[in-house]
């Protein structure tokens, strides 16, 4: 084929005899957006590593830029020009901007010395080719999130990469963000040739952004062509959905009529540092509030405070009675549970067990006597690992070894375990495939007729409209606008997330 | 030909799985089968195996307490001195009353309510604990210096004969009671790791302390509660000491027993990280230390060479360890 910037054909790959890629194959164009498609253990980042030189591949063909490539370790994926991003950022904080695309590559001067300034002109002309203007000697911590991605864009340029692997770049950042840092790979690609590889569970992004697609199922190619149809529109994210998960997902109605029952929470005039400004806002049994906004818009530093992560003025009132809550353990005592964004580091307790991660919010439910009883915490925790349906092989192994969704789902057992009357949720689906979605969402549904008052923040528009009786929109630390379940339209959470007013 | 190379792989895969956090017990064994080996020695002599663990149950008692700090991600280099002085408080209590019993409960009190204050301020003072007890060390150091005048506390033995016989009776003519002790330590430190709330949290914080933070659970309390059981840890090591040596000194006594203790929960797998780790491996810590010092007294090496072949067997288990984790 011409043209092909890669090609993988008939890839086989098995671990400890369990076959994860059944002859799959992938072909991408030069200069394209490549989505790369499929759910949790789909054989995407399998496959990806093999490219990478990360994990060796059992039998198959790859030709990179139309020559065939033999590649066993990373180091000769990178010089055949192969630069692979991972989910997390690999950036260093504490250094310069220069600093960290140089960093393991430093040029010296011919005295020995580190050679500052040509280092900050080839920053500036990676840069420059990209149409981003980011000075080199900025710290890389002052940078925004959607920056420090693309100056992990650039570190890969730097290198000479025509191909660039990008594995779940946006799950931490906002629309605005993934808008900018789209521009930067978009030009990219137009003007000098580079070929993209993207994994991603946002669909949306993927329709808006991408030239064509793969998608994997179970190890297998199950289909694959340009996102532009041949009648001229777009491949819609529904048909997509069908094809990872085998069954229509996307459409399937997650919303649950239940009745909304008496006033639980009344939050008046909380103020959080700079953040929150006076926000006044109520929650009823068993009804689900949205909250969201843009970045900086103060929805998760609102709703730690709530949780006594952090510290705040104004008066809470839960059942009408004043509610004090300093610490996340008297929140707890309180019966109010939070699900934190960021799930890596802000849920998972990753020495432990799947079982021992579920019952630590309340053990003193597995207790005989004075001593923990094992007995009482498998079963809580096998109860839980049933109902939620988590794919765990011994919920004795450590939590880590359970795929991003089922980890999610853990962490929401966690805090069904200690029977809340409020429930509040950061992100509850991020870094979750779409079927493990559905049924997150479904358990927020049950959750709602159990009368439990529910708070979902997110940044993702669909995902609050799909779910919610009510929604607040965020500008600022204000509450800029409050939107019915039948006033909920992207349009309308958009104009009031960025300042503007309904009618 | 293929094959048996499989098998091969198979035997030694299940062998790798095997020895896979047993690490630390074949090495004890190991050991031992060496120690046996050599000629003439009377290492399987159950007076010798005594010897071993009266000899260090002391900083075994205190490595129990260090492992719940070194779980919960912190560390105490002031568990030494601290001692020091906890016994030099006692001692002069029961010197000048003769109430054993309640000297014990003052030695227990203070060793706690110091280790307490040190928690206290690794957490509400946000100061990284290894700071913290460096400082604490001195401090106690010198205090105990300055009110001994640099000299000891000599136990008085006409007022309280019974103080002496705490750890100098041999529970059936054979079974030195310290070994008693520590085994009582033992069996409690290990069931407050694996059957109490406690122990789960203080795992969970070594862990994740935010994670487990917005799991609702207060997790300055629980750091400074392990601090807590590392103070009654010391207590108890303070009585154990002073009782056998029949004096306390400002100077001589509690020297390097931190980094000796440190050494027993990192050799028994007791990650420095934090969240990793079992009180059995503070147990077999005890055990390796204390087999090196003797095969190396009975088998006539030179006694300058003791701590070398300790920093080897303290790099080399955790060089294990490393391997036992990533298969």
């Amino acid at each position: 084929m011409e043209n092909c910037s890669l090609q993988m054909k008939d890839i086989v790959k098995s671990y400890n005899g369990v076959t994860v890629l059944k002859s799959v194959s992938l072909n991408v164009r030069q200069g394209e957006i490549h989505a790369l498609l499929g759910e949790n253990g789909a054989g995407k980042t399998t496959l990806m590593n093999i490219l990478g030189g990360v994990v060796q591949k059992d039998s198959g063909e790859i030709s990179l830029f139309g020559k065939p490539a033999k590649i066993t370790t990373p180091a000769e994926s990178q010089a055949l020009g192969v630069a692979f991003i991972h989910q997390e950022l690999n950036v260093v904080n504490d250094l310069m901007v220069y600093e960290n695309l140089f960093l393991g590559r430093e040029l010296y001067k011919k005295t020995g010395v580190l050679d500052a300034k040509r280092m900050c002109e080839e920053t500036e002309k990676v840069f420059k080719k990209m149409n981003v203007f980011i000075d080199p000697r900025k710290m890389m911590s002052d940078l925004e999130t959607s920056y420090k991605q693309v100056v992990e864009i650039a570190k890969a340029l730097l290198m000479d990469a025509r191909l660039i692997i990008m594995d779940e770049p946006t799950t931490s950042l906002t629309q605005k963000e993934i808008d900018n840092v789209f521009k930067v790979i978009r030009g990219l690609t137009k003007e000098h040739g580079v070929t993209v590889i993207f994994i991603s569970h946002k669909l949306g992004e993927v329709v808006d952004f991408c030239d064509s697609y793969t998608v994997l199922r179970n190890g297998e190619n199950v289909s694959s062509g340009s996102i532009m149809q041949e009648n001229g529109e777009k491949i819609s994210q529904t048909d997509i959905a069908k094809m990872m998960v085998g069954r229509d997902v996307l459409n399937q109605q997650v919303y649950v009529e239940h009745e909304i029952g008496e006033p639980l929470l009344e939050v008046k005039d909380m103020t959080v540092g700079t953040c929150v400004k006076c926000v006044s806002f109520h929650l009823k049994e068993g009804e689900i509030l949205g909250i969201t906004g843009l970045l900086g818009d103060g929805k998760d530093e609102m709703v730690r405070a709530l949780f006594g992560d952090l510290p705040h003025t104004g008066t809470v009132l839960k059942n009408g009675k004043p509610l004090k809550v300093k610490h996340p353990s008297k929140a707890k005592c309180q019966g109010i549970g939070y699900l934190p964004p960021n799930r890596k580091e802000n849920a998972i307790i990753k020495d432990l067990s799947v079982q021992d991660n579920i019952t630590i919010t309340a053990l003193e439910k597995c207790r005989r006597g004075v001593a923990l009883s094992k007995k009482k915490e498998r079963t809580v925790a096998q109860e839980f690992v049933e109902k939620l349906r988590i794919k765990a092989d011994n919920i004795q192994n450590r939590i880590t070894s359970l795929s991003g969704g089922n980890q999610q789902k853990a962490v929401l057992s966690k805090w069904l375990n200690a029977k809340p009357d409020i429930m509040i949720m950061s992100n509850p689906t991020q870094g979750v495939d779409v079927g493990a979605k559905n049924e997150i969402y479904a358990e927020i549904m049950k959750l709602a007729k159990q009368k439990i008052g529910v708070i979902v923040t997110s940044g993702e528009a669909q995902e609050i409209i799909k779910l919610c009786d009510r929604v607040l929109v965020m500008y600022h630390g204000e509450l800029r606008g409050e939107l019915r379940r039948d006033q909920l339209t992207e349009e309308n959470i958009m104009i009031l997330s960025t300042g503007g007013s309904l009618n | 030909m293929q094959n048996t190379i499989t098998k091969q792989r198979v035997g030694l895969n299940s062998l790798k799985k095997f020895a896979s956090g047993n690490s630390i017990v074949l090495v004890v064994l190991a050991m031992i089968f060496v120690a046996t080996l050599a000629e003439g020695t009377q290492f399987l002599s159950l007076q010798n195996f005594m010897n071993i663990l009266r000899n260090h149950s002391v900083i075994g008692i205190i490595a129990l307490g260090m492992s719940f700090v070194i779980i919960s991600g912190n560390i105490d280099l002031s568990v030494g001195a601290q001692m020091v002085a906890v016994a030099a408080i006692t001692v002069s209590f029961v010197n000048s009353t003769g109430n054993v019993v309640v000297g014990i409960i003052i030695a227990i009190l203070s060793g706690c309510l110091m280790s307490t204050a040190t928690g206290i301020i690794v957490t509400k003072g946000r100061v990284p604990s290894f700071i913290v007890t460096l400082g604490m060390q001195y401090i106690y150091r010198s205090l105990s210096m300055f009110f001994m005048s640099g000299g000891g506390f000599y136990l008085d033995k006409t007022k309280a004969p019974f103080y002496t016989q705490i750890s100098n009776y041999n529970l059936f003519g054979k079974i030195p009671m310290s070994v008693i002790y520590y085994a009582l330590m033992f069996v409690l430190f290990w069931f407050i790791s694996r059957y109490t709330r406690l122990g789960r949290h203080i795992y969970a914080v070594g862990s994740n302390e935010k994670a487990t933070r917005l799991s609702g659970i207060n997790t300055d309390r629980i750091k400074i509660l392990a601090f807590t059981l590392l103070g009654l840890a010391i207590s108890v090591a303070a009585v154990v000491e002073s009782s056998r040596m029949g004096s306390i000194n400002s100077t001589s006594s509690g020297n390097a027993y931190e980094l000796n203790a440190i050494a027993m929960t990192v050799i028994g797998g007791i990650s420095m990280e934090g969240g990793k780790g079992r009180i059995s491996g503070a147990l077999y810590g005890m055990l390796i230390l204390g087999i090196i010092n003797n095969m190396i007294t009975l088998l006539g090496v030179n006694v300058y060479l003791i701590n070398a072949f300790k920093g080897l067997i303290i790099i080399g288990a955790v060089l294990l360890q490393r391997k036992d984790r990533e298969l």
